[in-house]
């Protein structure tokens, strides 16, 4: 019997290719000389009237194809983009144009789009047009929102897009009862992502085939092609979606669609040509999507141990200029918060408020990192108000692993309840604790102290609702070579996708891993398909590839014992062949080879080479009976969806011990330990690769990213010269991981997202531990030394 | 972003003021002024060539003049836009007389740098701004001991041929341009506000 491949540290089958420089992203492809480059022009107001563009200049340039502006567009194309996830309480969506329609909101929106020969003609064109601003006061920031002494939209008053209130139980009387009452207020400053590649479209009209195929650096091809199919006024059957590899997503590329990746494909069709457009750095930071910027204000009552009696929590949440991704992230704040905690009353708000500012769409964490915080915070607070270590006030709060399915009463950012379906709070803590080193934490403390040195330690812990729906479908193929071409419609941005799916399908049709090949993204392989995002694609994805290749199994099984004339439940698979169970290895008649059962599963009139000569009339099949049966079809494949109930909830608990510089106030991580449980692992090796991506992203938001806009709407810090990201020097040396395994009972894998988790305690652990080694309180995160420093100017008497 | 600071130029104020109120000098001595023209009444075009770091591009700039007070001080609006970003200022321009035969110019411009000079070039500006005001200043200084020769380029119709309107820049081979390229491109912010400085001394004249 082969080894079982789940759960396996297997290597991924993509690196080889990344490592080389083999990866083939959206620029890679068209990249002859027939092929058209798109520019675009971007506004440099963050709100203004656009009074007149003058384009004269650009018309007779050579090289240029096409200048357009909101005036040149027709039909859907004039209207608004989506707003992709409509909610009732967002009853003031916005949504910019593919080119603004005599306003902008933001720096960087799109005004006009030029097509020419090359990147430096289309540059040149864009830089002779004249568009004249009437320049309006910018709203940027929360407080500026708050406060609407102007306006972003004129026709939303308050620049309220949203309010929301969720309550279970009486918070607010559960308070004023509460022994103990605390308040807090913590902020969260704005971040981006900044995936390596930036966004990329190329697309191809083909004329003889009436057709329209896509290239885009994406997380979801299916959206992209719904989107193309509408604004263009095509049949869903003329557009074809790739995805080729995209060189990170995190989140922001889930948003779509773009307004380039609309007027790139209505380019090529509209000119004959292939066009492409790919985005520079500044670009990314100025006309694609933030996240983080949330202001909270906390509220608990609790007793003397340190339960949680009352909690009510409001908060504003800062979605820029529109709201095409409707209120996920402020959604996801309000539910997942909560945490491993039970909260007993429980009252959630909050505003989600308009800006001059890029807009905002999930990254990685989406709202969690933002909950985390704020839950973690007000934990610590609870410990510190009543003397207590803060593990002990967060173990009498935990869901106990009896409880399970733990239904909150609230409704999470899928429609469904907020139902926690696994875990093991208690027993994670106790592993959280040995490998930080909690107990031993306070002697190493005055170790260093004796010393002059500051050191201070933290603890965050958090649930993850990951695998969200509508669902996820899979395409299992035997070829009759015997080779396994899987393929999944979500798409992939370095994951590792195509390691793990050939894993579950080696495991369950009994083939050799490097004989299974996996597509993912691509719309003519799976046209039904959602996307990558909310850390599901393992658990979507994964349980449709394994349903998938369950389908092909039975199939292969019911073929093979036809031809061997065996029942079915004496047969397995074993690398490739079909054989007997107990029979000699050597033994005539009792095996066959997958690819044999696939010529035989396809019977045919035409015999093309050797083995399909097997499959002709005269060969095979009963006379007496069709050539297929009524209930099958030909060919050896396997389809399957999968579509859960709800999500299912991930959880982990993050520690780490940080040394602040007594006189610069530079901030080093000493040790940072995770301990995570994603339910059964299909390779660790993957989920401690996202994990150590997620810290080191959630590094980057601690202590060092920030969007610097400043009062009039202009991003000072747009290119990676000022943004500042985590090199590997301000990453941990090592990070130490603790998995622990508690299967999900939704799916048929028992597994549960892991993708997004290693970034969502960051702002709240480092927070605890600066705190911790200064006796200050950390109120707003990220934090960078300078701020530190002011912390402790202000704190000293003067 | 606030610009603010102070030259002194070795020169009374008097012909301080008159050669700030001459284009001719003007155009020859701000670094990256190709051209300068009235447009009307309180209002002036001009076209600056200049770069922030990398960002090269050409500025078409306007300006408008108010709060004058002859010889002590102005307030001027400056628009300014090119490919590579836009700039809006208010500028409060003072003088003064440190010491006799000196004069001292102090600009306070509160200025809103847009677009790609004012995402990824903004953290030099402040600091160019200042070099480069001090650069223009000594250039004043120089050219009112050795004034340049700088014809009109051409007088629109209707402006009487006494008062010429427009002016060019002089090839740069005199001893008053900034010779140092590399400052020179990168006074976007520095050349606007001190332009607006030298412009509300030409309108400064005709009303006087």
């Amino acid at each position: 019997m082969t080894t079982k491949l789940m759960g396996q540290k297997v290597q991924r089958v993509e690196d080889q290719r990344f490592l080389r420089g083999q990866g083939r992203y959206a620029d890679d492809v068209a990249v002859g000389s027939d092929t058209l480059h798109a520019a675009v022009l971007r506004s440099p107001h963050a709100h203004a009237r656009i009074v007149d563009i003058d384009v004269s200049e650009v018309l007779d340039l050579e090289g240029v194809h096409a200048v357009w502006t909101y005036d040149d567009l027709t039909g859907p194309m004039a209207e608004p983009l989506p707003l992709l996830i409509p909610h009732p309480a967002l009853t003031r969506g916005r949504t910019q144009y593919a080119l603004a329609d005599g306003e902008v909101n933001y720096m960087g929106e799109a005004v006009a789009f030029v097509v020419a020969d090359d990147r430096y003609v289309a540059e040149d064109a864009v830089g002779r047009i004249r568009v004249d601003y009437e320049v309006l006061p910018a709203v940027v920031g929360l407080p500026a929102a708050r406060a609407a002494e102007h306006l972003v939209h004129e026709d939303v008053p308050g620049n309220l897009g949203a309010r929301l209130e969720q309550e279970v139980g009486d918070a607010r009387a559960a308070i004023e009862e509460a022994p103990h009452r605390l308040e807090l207020d913590l902020t969260v400053e704005r971040s981006s992502c900044q995936p390596l590649e930036g966004r990329g479209t190329v697309a191809r009209w083909d004329p003889d085939l009436n057709r329209l195929q896509a290239w885009t650096s994406t997380q979801s091809s299916t959206g992209v092609r719904a989107a193309l199919a509408v604004k263009l006024g095509l049949d869903l059957g003329q557009v074809d979606v790739i995805t080729p590899d995209v060189g990170g997503g995190f989140g922001v590329k889930i948003n779509h669609p773009w307004p380039e990746e609309l007027l790139v494909p209505l380019a090529a069709k509209a000119l004959g040509r292939t066009v492409k457009f790919t985005e520079d750095r500044r670009e990314h930071f100025i006309s694609t999507a933030h996240e983080r910027g949330q202001q909270h204000h906390i509220e608990v009552g609790f007793d003397d141990d340190g339960r949680l009696l009352g909690l009510d929590v409001e908060f504003w949440h800062d979605h820029g200029a529109y709201t095409p991704y409707g209120l996920i992230v402020p959604i996801i704040t309000s539910t997942q918060l909560l945490g491993p905690y039970k909260p007993h009353n429980y009252r959630v708000v909050f505003e989600s408020l308009y800006t001059n500012t890029v807009m905002v769409t999930p990254y990685r964490g989406a709202g969690r990192p933002q909950g985390c915080y704020a839950m973690e915070r007000t934990m610590d607070a609870i410990a510190g108000y009543l003397g207590k270590d803060r593990t002990e006030v967060r173990a009498v709060n935990f869901i106990q692993p009896e409880e399970f399915p733990y239904d909150h009463g609230l409704v999470f950012q899928d429609g469904r309840e907020l139902e926690y379906d696994s875990g093991d709070y208690p027993a994670m803590l106790e592993k959280i604790k040995a490998l930080v080193g909690w107990e031993e934490f306070p002697a190493f403390k005055a170790e260093m102290a004796a010393l002059g040195r500051n050191v201070g330690i933290g603890l965050a812990c958090y649930v993850e609702g990951t695998g969200v729906g509508p669902y996820e479908g899979a395409h299992v193929h035997i070829e009759t070579s015997g080779k396994v071409k899987v393929a999944t419609g979500l798409t992939t941005q370095g994951q590792g996708h195509a390691t793990v799916f050939a894993q579950l399908v080696a495991d369950e049709l009994g083939v050799k891993f490097e004989d299974v090949e996996v597509v993912t993204g691509d719309t003519r392989r799976m046209p039904y398909a959602v996307g990558t995002f909310a850390s599901r694609a393992a658990v979507m994805s994964g349980s449709a590839v394994h349903l998938a290749a369950q389908r092909a199994r039975e199939k292969v099984l019911k073929i093979a014992a036809d031809a061997l004339e065996v029942d079915e439940l004496d047969l397995q698979i074993v690398d490739g062949v079909v054989s007997v169970k107990g029979a000699p290895p050597d033994s005539v008649g009792a095996s066959i080879d997958l690819g044999t059962v696939s010529v035989l599963s396809n019977p045919l009139r035409y015999a093309f080479d050797e083995a399909s000569k097997a499959a002709t009339q005269f060969s095979v099949g009963d006379p007496g009976k069709p050539p297929v049966a009524e209930d099958d079809e030909p060919g050896l494949e396997g389809k399957d969806f999968y579509s859960p109930e709800r999500a299912t909830f991930a959880s982990g608990m993050h520690a780490v011990i940080v040394e602040t510089d007594p006189d610069t106030a530079e901030i080093k991580i000493l040790k940072y330990a995770v301990v995570h449980d994603c339910g059964n692992l299909i390779n660790p090796m993957i989920v401690e690769g996202q994990i150590h991506g997620g810290v080191a992203q959630g590094v980057g938001g601690a202590l060092y990213e920030r969007m610097a806009y400043d009062e009039s709407g202009q991003l000072l810090n747009a290119s990676f010269m000022d943004f500042l990201m985590p090199y590997v020097t301000e990453v941990p040396d090592g990070i130490d991981i603790d998995h622990l395994e508690t299967p999900s009972p939704l799916n048929p894998l028992g597994i549960k997202g892991a993708g997004e988790a290693g970034v969502i305690p960051s702002a709240a652990v480092f927070a605890a531990a600066i705190e911790d080694a200064e006796g200050i309180p950390v109120t707003a995160m990220p934090i960078s030394p300078s701020e530190l420093f002011a912390l402790r100017q202000s704190k000293e008497p003067s | 972003m606030r610009i603010a600071g102070s030259n002194v130029i070795d020169q009374p104020v008097d012909k301080v003021w008159d050669a700030l109120l001459d284009p001719r000098v003007l155009v020859a001595t701000i670094p990256g002024c190709e051209r300068l023209e009235s447009t009307g009444e309180n209002t002036y075009a001009m076209t600056v060539t200049a770069g922030v770091a990398a960002i090269k591009g050409t500025y078409s700039g306007s300006c408008s003049l108010s709060d004058l007070e002859d010889r002590e001080s102005l307030v001027m609006k400056l628009q300014g836009a090119g490919a590579p970003g836009t700039v809006d200022a208010t500028v409060n321009v003072r003088f003064s007389e440190p010491a006799p035969g000196q004069t001292e110019i102090s600009y306070d411009a509160d200025a809103v740098v847009g677009g790609m000079v004012g995402g990824v070039g903004q953290r030099m500006l402040s600091s160019v701004s200042k070099r480069m005001a001090g650069e223009f200043f000594a250039n004043v200084g120089n050219a009112i001991s050795q004034p340049p020769l700088v014809e009109p380029a051409e007088t629109p119709a209707g402006v009487a041929s006494a008062q010429p309107a427009v002016f060019t820049a002089p090839a740069k081979t005199g001893g008053i341009s900034s010779r140092d390229d590399f400052i020179k491109g990168i006074a976007v912010g520095a050349g606007l506000v001190v332009l607006g400085v030298v412009v509300g001394g030409i309108f400064g004249r005709r009303r006087g």
